[in-house]
């Protein structure tokens, strides 16, 4: 169990993703319009990237013949075979309850004691205010 | 990593490592397909594949494109890196896409298919061939069997084609007698005869199913359709009689499908016999010796004891070799497709079988 900063939050725009290394884990970050989820970048069937694979809205449950899109940005689906996770909590759409993704904590925090700091950031960056608006975010593994 | 070694005897090369039976290198761009088109051709191809039933997700892995851009496939390095080296593949079947035997004009589709097998010569044969690992499939349009054979005839002793190959789209199952200038030249070349998916449906070709369905995972699980038709067709017409140094390679066509429709045909034969009188033996009893199958997509019930037991029924050990589809959206992984096999099963699947049908040295 560790913290491990990820970056700014204005380096993870909403829409956007970051895939970092955390105690020998592959880790996907997503901002989903300002909040912060992270997965396991391994998808449960055959280990692909998974938080390299697109993000995009969903076919809602609907009647045969209706199309309901909803949820935009919300999914991830594998860059391999299209399988399709609920980012939030790492539950895939088909089998929430028996296919999943690992789910990370993400906090976003002004100070950072005990947390590892990226190599391109100045150690003594902890002494400085942060806004909790370009705050730190943090990854718990 | 593939490693390799030099028979001692017979200075042959020897790469260690899995045979991956169905990969596809793609062009750079329709240009360089065009470059190997003499006019009128060059002027009509403009590349295009199968033009509906796309995936609606993404057709290819997303994680396939190369760095420096450029279609998924096209980029060797890249290709080496993400599925050679990766998986420590000692050697990987080509097949190009050139769907080219959906057109009404035959002598288009001739056309086509040879420009893609110069390409291929050219390129992932040679150029990006320095050490062997690529082996490549000769591409006709069988709706021309003639212009099938012939070329046919242009690659034979060619050191790196090791099959023929065609789309299963077709007019009429491929049993029937007007394919079989594809088959003797096979035959007298040693050359195995692949069919892929592709073009079922497009163009002049029939489609497999009740006309056609709506969507594409109707479209794409009843792939399998057209190669239990062809298959059906090569068994009872007597093919494997005409041609008996003739092998039919069934790749990506589907795998668990095949004992059900064995038991099938064998009980038909038992009272049917009479009316395929040149069959010397029970319909599946021809398969070990004239028929494989690659493995991917593969099946993948809940039960992957289950899919154990259908390799036991359809003699798996024998008859079925791994193929990757590398990169296409439904790539199987060498390492995570397969539940775990018994070492002996997984060498036959991964490797031995594959280098005895196609005739890749084998360590020792």
């Amino acid at each position: 169990m560790g913290k491990h900063i990820v970056g700014r939050v204005s380096s993870v725009p909403p829409g956007g993703r970051a895939v970092v290394e955390a105690e020998g884990r592959s880790i996907g970050i997503f901002n989903v319009d300002g909040a912060f989820y992270a997965l396991r970048n391994s998808c449960p069937h055959q280990a692909a990237p998974l938080c390299l694979g697109s993000i995009k809205g969903m076919t809602m449950p609907s009647k045969p013949g209706e199309y309901i899109w909803a949820r935009e940005g919300e999914i991830l689906r594998c860059p391999w075979h299209g399988w399709e996770f609920d980012i939030m909590t790492g539950r895939s759409i088909f089998n929430p309850h028996r296919t999943r993704v690992k789910a990370y904590d993400v906090t976003i925090e002004e100070h950072v004691d005990g947390a590892a700091v990226p190599d391109d950031e100045d150690e003594s960056v902890e002494t400085f205010h942060v806004s909790v608006e370009d705050g730190w975010i943090v990854l718990h593994v | 990593m593939a490693t390799v070694a030099r028979d001692q005897t017979s200075g042959v090369s020897v790469r260690s490592g899995i045979v991956d039976c169905d990969v596809h290198p793609a062009p750079v761009n329709v240009d360089e397909i065009r470059s190997y088109l003499p006019m009128p051709w060059r002027d009509r191809y403009s590349g295009g594949g199968r033009g509906f039933f796309g995936n609606p997700v993404h057709g290819a892995r997303l994680d396939s494109t190369p760095p420096g851009g450029g279609p998924t496939g096209s980029d060797p390095d890249f290709l080496r890196t993400q599925l050679i080296d990766e998986f420590g593949t000692a050697y990987a079947i080509l097949l190009p896409r050139a769907f080219c035997n959906l057109h009404p004009d035959p002598d288009f589709g001739t056309a086509i298919a040879a420009a893609f097998n110069d390409w291929l010569a050219d390129t992932w044969l040679s150029r990006y061939n320095p050490d062997g690992v690529f082996k490549g499939s000769i591409t006709v349009n069988i709706q021309d069997p003639a212009a099938a054979a012939r070329e046919i005839e242009r690659w034979a002793g060619h050191p790196h084609f090791v099959q023929v190959m065609t789309d299963s789209g077709a007019r009429a199952p491929l049993g029937q007698r007007q394919y079989y200038p594809i088959y003797e030249a096979c035959e007298r070349h040693g050359l195995r005869f692949a069919v892929h998916p592709g073009t079922d449906g497009m163009g002049i070709n029939v489609q497999p199913s009740p006309g056609y369905p709506t969507h594409y995972i109707e479209w794409h699980t009843c792939l399998s359709l057209a190669f239990q038709a062809h298959l059906v067709s090569i068994l009872t017409e007597g093919v494997f009689e005409r041609f008996p140094g003739l092998g039919i390679t069934l790749t990506e066509g589907g795998v668990s499908w095949l004992p059900a429709l064995m038991w099938r045909l064998d009980a038909e034969w038992k009272a049917l016999r009479s009316e395929v009188p040149w069959l010397t033996k029970a319909p599946s009893a021809y398969l070990r010796d004239h028929v494989r199958l690659s493995s991917q997509p593969l099946e993948d019930p809940d039960n992957a004891k289950h899919l154990l037991q259908v390799f036991e029924m359809m003699d798996a050990e024998h008859i079925l070799m791994f193929a990757s589809d590398y990169p296409h959206w439904d790539f199987d992984s060498p390492t995570h497709a397969f539940p775990k096999l018994p070492e002996q099963l997984h060498r036959r699947i991964f490797s031995e079988t594959a280098r005895e049908w196609y005739g890749l040295p084998t360590a020792e």
